[in-house]
């Protein structure tokens, strides 16, 4: 009779039925569990940014990233998609509570409070870093319900982006108000030179419409976040002023527009000037773009002059890049480290530098980085910076003020009375509604 | 007259056929043509505003196409599209053969229904499905590699292939079967070797069009997979030549070209096979 033994640890010879009972429980426990076995497992810290417009700017993000990961013996991974594609990514990523340990925020502050059950407090990072680099420039502005829940990484700034040989030409100089473009603007036009900006559905459209808003002493909420503000004198003014800027300054085109548009505008030698970051300076320069009819490059003709004042004020916004970290992250205090390690001073100088400027964090010492006094374009870029506020301004970064921007309220406002197709009180009624309606909506419960 | 007649055959086709369709053959042509325009002239040419666009006015250069190679991963990610449609077409084709085929002769209750049913599932849009997908793509630990998108992408190509098979397999007679079954086949023998060398045109249609939407999904792919070196074309493209407000046209439509290649060849070889594909059921 044969005997029968139970296999020992020995034993290499495996049962068929041993197998499938050892598989079928691993497979059970992976399913039920919804994660890999432990072992085999080595530390990766992933970190999910957007394309910079520099790609140096990525690059050194990814030696810092490289030589933070080898000091500390952690495997690191930086993933970079396009902007556009950076909604889409968070929302999947939340809805799985599976990602990335670090993730780009924006633009804008909203997403801390969209998101905010699902990113981890940065109290105690933004508390560290800010000693070591002047401080932040608006802390209260990044403080979304009371807490640290992003930091605010980077902004391009949005000075304002001029022909000097137009200029001169039309015998202007030194224009410094909203009603200077319109009248430069006005004569540009007339010799084949529009003024450019967006008036349709991109964030260019957002971030210069709220400009003039807030110049003419216009806001679309109050300081409380929950008051909609839109409905006012002022509002009215800023839009007659869009208006005749719309139809004397600007060609139909710009209702079509998206962010790459007025790039392209500026450097075909089409517009007399664009309110934008430098970006379509940098690529013309790159791309050695000639000023049309002529051998000379279209880059030596551009500059950079401040963002403009209104009657009221001189107010401008921008991208507002941030960071944060997912709470379903496994590898939170890696990533903690990794942004101490990044917001170093040194650290923080050299991407800057990489980025030329472009990308200007939220520190005070680095709006005086040395990068903004190496090429004059980049002069005004630190006075942008002062006069830049959240598009939510003045009240708190909420869900709902971001709702307002990714629908494109303000633009369609804007747009609306500028075309012809609604008085100044028929779209702001309009907008006003839109704005109630989704405030309303945001609500919190206490 | 012999002549005559002869210079009027040959002449003739020329109006009634090659005039009318040019005028489509162009304005299907023209994306091409204006992509590979675009993917030829330098960055300067493509800023000016008074450079006719459908020309090359200031020499060609290779240096988009040269970015593309040198600069990203753009083989790869062709690659990884390539081995991602592949897999899915496979994957896809096989079920949605199996699916037709009982829902196109079997008789059960509930048959339409379930024919009914598939096609509604493929009228949901990925855009709704990608969220809950995210779920289940993390929860089996695929996310972030290829398997992700081989396993996600049938959800929407085996109701495709299946209502389209349905479709075929409904024309072919029913009595050749029966006649197979007489001579002893069963009816997986009867399917496999009666039905499928029949309807091998649509077989191959629904092939085409499996690995036609692969190839040129964008959303799962860009949900499911980061790692640059995994990205499939369509989203590794998008990623690293538009930053912020600024577009690579030329390395754009350099991408738009050489990714355009794979299915241009396929259409070419299998064209016949997917005219009737297409147009089987249309008739009883």
């Amino acid at each position: 009779m044969a005997r029968l033994s139970a296999p020992t640890v020995h034993d290499s010879r495996v049962s068929r039925r041993r197998f499938l009972g050892t598989a079928g429980a691993g497979v059970a426990g992976v399913l039920a569990s919804g994660k890999a076995p432990a072992f085999g497992q080595s530390r990766e810290l992933t970190f999910l940014t957007v394309a910079s417009f520099v790609p140096e700017t990525d690059k050194e993000l990814k030696r810092q990233l490289d030589e933070w990961g080898a000091a500390n013996k952690v495997k690191v991974r930086l993933d970079i998609i396009a902007h556009l594609q950076l909604v889409t990514k968070k929302a999947s990523e939340v809805q799985a509570r599976s990602g990335h340990d670090l993730t780009a925020l924006g633009p804008g502050l909203g997403d801390a409070d969209l998101y905010f059950d699902y990113l981890v407090d940065l109290n105690d990072v933004a508390a560290d870093v800010a000693p070591k680099n002047g401080g932040w420039l608006n802390p209260n502005d990044y403080l979304i319900r009371g807490k640290w829940k992003l930091l605010p990484w980077w902004m391009p700034p949005f000075p304002m982006a001029v022909r000097t040989d137009l200029l001169e030409q039309l015998n202007e100089k030194n224009p410094d108000t909203w009603e200077d473009w319109l009248r430069i603007g006005k004569k540009g036009k007339a010799i084949g030179h529009p003024f450019g900006t967006a008036l349709g559905h991109s964030a260019d459209a957002n971030v210069t419409l709220l400009s003039i808003l807030w110049s003419y002493g216009g806001a679309y909420v109050a300081k409380d976040g929950r008051t909609v503000t839109i409905n006012s004198k002022e509002t009215r003014q800023a839009m007659d002023f869009v208006k005749r800027l719309y139809t004397e300054a600007m060609d139909q085109e710009v209702l079509a527009w998206d962010d790459a548009s007025n790039n392209r505008c500026l450097n075909a030698g089409k517009c007399i000037a664009i309110h934008n970051p430098i970006s379509a300076y940098e690529s013309a320069k790159k791309d050695k773009v000639l000023v049309p009819g002529t051998q000379r490059e279209i880059a030596e003709v551009i500059d950079h002059i401040n963002t403009p004042r209104g009657p009221v004020d001189r107010k401008a916004t921008t991208g507002y890049w941030c960071v944060g970290i997912w709470n379903f992250s496994k590898n939170q205090d890696l990533a903690k480290d990794f942004l101490r390690y990044h917001f170093q001073p040194d650290n923080l100088s050299k991407w800057v530098e990489a980025g030329r400027g472009f990308n200007m964090p939220f520190l005070a010492n680095l709006t005086k980085h040395a990068v903004y006094k190496s090429d004059k374009q980049y002069r005004f870029i630190p006075e942008v910076a002062k006069v830049s506020v959240p598009p939510s301004w003045p009240g708190p970064t909420t869900a709902a003020s971001q709702q307002v921007l990714d629908l494109y309220i303000i633009p369609d406002m804007f747009a609306q009375h500028a075309t012809g197709k609604m008085t100044a009180d028929q779209a702001i009624v309009w907008a006003e509604k839109e704005m109630q309606e989704i405030y309303a909506g945001r609500k919190r419960r206490p | 007259m012999n002549s005559a007649a002869r210079w009027t055959r040959r002449i003739r086709p020329l109006f009634t056929v090659y005039v009318p369709v040019t005028p489509f053959v162009l304005f299907a042509l023209f994306p091409l043509y204006f992509m590979l325009v675009t993917s030829f002239k330098k960055n300067a040419e493509l800023y000016d505003v008074n450079a006719v666009p459908f020309l090359i006015g200031r020499g060609v250069t290779f240096g988009h196409y040269e970015l593309l190679s040198k600069d990203t991963l753009f083989w790869s990610w062709f690659l990884n599209s390539l081995m991602v449609s592949v897999a899915a077409t496979v994957i896809s084709v096989v079920l949605g053969i199996l699916a037709a085929y009982p829902l196109a002769r079997l008789k059960f209750p509930g048959a339409n229904s379930f024919g009914v049913a598939i096609f509604v599932t493929y009228l949901v849009p990925p855009s709704l499905l990608f969220l809950p997908l995210s779920t289940v793509v993390a929860r089996l630990g695929l996310s972030d590699s290829l398997w992700a998108l081989v396993v996600t992408y049938p959800t929407f190509l085996v109701p495709f292939c299946t209502w389209l098979l349905m479709g075929y397999f409904r024309t072919v007679p029913k009595e050749i079967e029966e006649c197979a079954m007489l001579d002893g086949c069963n009816r997986l023998q009867t399917m496999l070797r009666i039905l499928l060398p029949v309807a091998v045109p649509g077989v191959i249609c629904a092939a085409l069009f499996a690995f036609t939407l692969s190839w040129n999904e964008f959303l799962y792919a860009l949900v499911f997979v980061s790692p640059a070196e995994l990205k499939t074309m369509t989203v590794g493209v998008f990623s690293e030549l538009i930053r912020g407000d600024i577009y690579y046209w030329g390395g754009l439509m350099a991408g738009a070209c050489i990714g355009s290649l794979p299915i241009v060849v396929a259409y070419v070889f299998f064209l016949d096979y997917y005219v009737s594909g297409l147009t089987a059921g249309a008739v009883k």
